[in-house]
């Protein structure tokens, strides 16, 4: 019985691979002339992705830990903005971006804090404050769209670094995959990515091991602010500019990633290689179904029925794999 | 202790807000340094309630207003209803109820506005119509005036503007196939300005015509599905940005797609940064202006002018068609007044 519970564990943790194998095999035959496995698509897949799949790596591990950030929207435009100031002033791109990451931590700290110390549901908090950080931004910039191309220009270097090519790789996946392994080792490899799991599957049996779980899902909410920051400045060197339009819709969209990628919604259940998967599958989806020439207005509709499939699917093996160890 | 420390950090957030917002006030002493001159427009109110949100495009409406606001010494303030039809006449009601002394209305709708306008024409509030108007004009609402772009002309000359480039090229229209990018494609300025395509295209003989679901404001995301377009239908001969955004987009994604310039004859509407480097690098043809600043700035001055003599001008603002040979200014004021 053990070892049939293993096995379906095992499943349960590798669905996620399965759903993404199964898509890039719909995709790759079913496309006109196989474009999906165009290196010109999967290029492109490769540049885009990373800008929310940065971000949604820190939303995966904070909803393992059982909370939810919806700021992100707003908090990566507000990080680009910060950047795009730093340019102007005359400060080394690479200081800039240094100078950038605790700040981003900075916004995640103050979620955290007020998460933590409110008690009240991290959705509406951080929805809150996703508003706050919009119109403080919109206040502050007044939601003019402002150039870097020439600040960027006279930094080749910090340029390639981010958005350039290693050979025929884009940096950004590089970035993201760098990302994902690093974190990956935090939540699976190390103590604190076991008080992230305890934290979100059971907090009072956690804060009686001596967990601090406030500690916690304050450092995954610092991750997450440090992880916009990155995203913000990638993405703003690839736009050539600060818009105040950047990341919106990134919380509804990391959290439908991660979702499919086998994350409960309700905490303690996930994994590194599920979340980076659920990125790539809800990209894949979107490129897939322009690139079978879908009508227009249907890309939306078929988004949101693939979501909830996956979503129905990840749940019926967990309840199945519960079934079983009972 | 915890619930303190959060409590002050709520109250730090609140304070820091207020003063960001009162960072744009003059200090108190060049406020009482400051001769006293009586500005025409003091003490009146205006509101303009618009189906804008965080489109750098209203960014610059925004700034017309702020400047004629000044400049008249008058109040006026903005509603952005971020697309939502219902938000903006919530917002249109509300401004009705606060009594300004004018209202500049985006009139997005061929019915849903008739009846708010007429009843707040009614009840002494006047109104104009800003950046969108009824398609019949003053057939078909009531508004007092339109400032903006006639959207179906502008449609019309930017597709004139870059089908008369691929016919020197020698395209075969025939065979051609156009795709626009809307960020959202039911709105009405994607609908009219396509009509305006359209038009175009029947006067070159093309038949061919998509409009592509860009996803809305986002930009990577507005950029990933035009470049997925662009891969999956490589018979695409031209191609428009219906707005600000797909249009600032349309030169990554045609470089994402492995397009030359020129390879894919592409257009579209305003001024903003990434618009302005694709007209540099002959990636976009042409782009079209729609002069939003004077949307915002004329708003104001009209409702002053309407208040103080009953005029009600109406102003075409728009078709201003920038390419690389009139960049110049331009470039300098995008983003900011363009």
């Amino acid at each position: 019985m053990q070892g049939k519970r293993y096995r379906y564990i095992q499943w349960d943790a590798h669905s996620s691979p399965i759903a993404f194998i199964v898509a890039v095999l719909i995709f790759a035959i079913f496309t006109p002339n196989h474009l999906f496995i165009d290196p010109r698509n999967l290029g492109s897949l490769a540049k885009l992705t990373p800008d929310i799949g940065i971000v949604a790596l820190g939303i995966g591990i904070l909803m393992i830990c059982g909370e939810f950030d919806l700021s992100i929207a707003s908090v990566l435009p507000f990080c680009s903005y910060i950047f795009t100031m730093f340019f102007k002033a005359g400060l080394n791109p690479f200081a800039g971006l240094l100078l950038l990451l605790p700040i981003g931590a900075v916004f995640g700290l103050l979620n955290g804090i007020i998460v933590v110390g409110t008690g009240l549901p991290s959705f509406i908090i951080t929805l809150s404050m996703m508003m706050f950080w919009r119109g403080l931004l919109y206040g502050i910039s007044r939601m003019m769209p402002i150039s870097i191309l020439s600040y960027v220009s006279k930094h080749p270097g910090f340029e390639k670094m981010l958005t350039g090519q290693l050979g025929p790789i884009p940096m950004q996946i590089i970035w993201f995959l760098g990302f994902a392994v690093v974190l990956g080792f935090m939540l699976h490899r190390n103590k604190f990515g076991n008080w992230i799991y305890a934290t979100g599957s059971n907090p009072q049996a956690a804060r009686a091991m001596g967990i601090s779980i406030g500690l916690v899902k304050t450092i995954c909410y610092m991750i997450i602010g440090a992880l916009c920051a990155f995203a913000s400045v990638m993405q703003s060197v690839r736009l050539g500019s600060f818009a105040a339009t950047q990341g919106i819709g990134f919380e509804l969209k990391a959290i439908a990633a991660v979702v499919v990628g086998g994350t409960s919604l309700r905490g303690g259940v996930g994994r590194m290689l599920g979340i980076c998967l659920g990125v790539f599958i809800i990209q894949i989806v979107e490129n897939g179904l322009i690139l079978m020439q879908v009508p227009v207005f249907g890309v939306e509709t078929f988004i949101g029925v693939a979501v909830v499939v996956f979503v129905i699917l990840n749940t019926a093996v967990r309840r199945r794999v519960a079934r079983e160890s009972d | 202790m915890k619930r303190t420390l959060t409590l002050l950090i709520i109250i730090s957030l609140i304070v820091s807000f207020g003063l960001l917002m009162g960072c744009d006030r003059k200090p108190a002493e060049e406020v009482a340094a400051a001769p006293e001159v009586t500005k025409p427009g003091e003490g009146m109110y205006f509101r303009l309630v618009t189906h804008g949100g965080d489109d750098p495009f209203w960014a610059v409406v925004q700034q017309g207003m702020r400047d004629a606001a000044e400049e008249l010494g008058c109040r006026a303030d903005i509603d952005l209803a971020g697309g939502d039809l219902s938000n903006q006449q919530k917002k249109f009601e509300e401004a009705v109820a606060s009594k300004p002394d004018g209202i500049a209305v985006v009139i997005n709708d061929n019915t849903a506005w008739d009846k708010p306008v007429a009843d707040a024409l009614a009840a002494g509030i006047t109104v104009i119509g800003i950046n969108n108007d009824d398609t019949e004009g003053p057939a078909g609402n009531q508004r007092l005036c339109y400032i903006g772009q006639n959207e179906r002309r502008a449609g019309y000359m930017i597709a004139f503007k870059v089908f008369s480039e691929g016919k020197a090229k020698g395209v075969n229209m025939a065979k051609a196939h156009v795709a626009m990018a809307a960020e959202v494609p039911g709105a009405a300025y994607a609908t009219v300005r396509a009509a305006g395509v359209k038009d175009a295209m029947k006067e070159f003989g093309i038949k061919s015509f998509e409009m592509i679901d860009a996803g809305g404001l986002e930009m990577t995301t507005v950029e990933s599905r035009q470049t997925s377009y662009l891969v999956a239908h490589p018979e695409t001969t031209f191609m428009f940005g219906a707005g600000g955004i797909c249009t600032d987009r349309l030169t990554s994604s045609l470089k994402n797609a492995g397009k030359k310039p020129g390879e894919v004859l592409a257009g579209g509407f305003d001024a903003a940064p990434g618009t302005v480097e694709g007209l540099k690098t002959d990636f976009l043809v042409a782009s079209i202006d729609q002069q939003q600043y004077l949307q915002g700035y004329y708003a104001v001055y009209t409702l002053y002018l309407y208040n103080k003599f009953g005029l009600t001008p109406n102003i075409d603002t728009g078709g201003y068609l920038i390419t690389k040979d009139n960049l110049g200014l331009i470039e300098e004021l995008s983003g900011t007044y363009r």
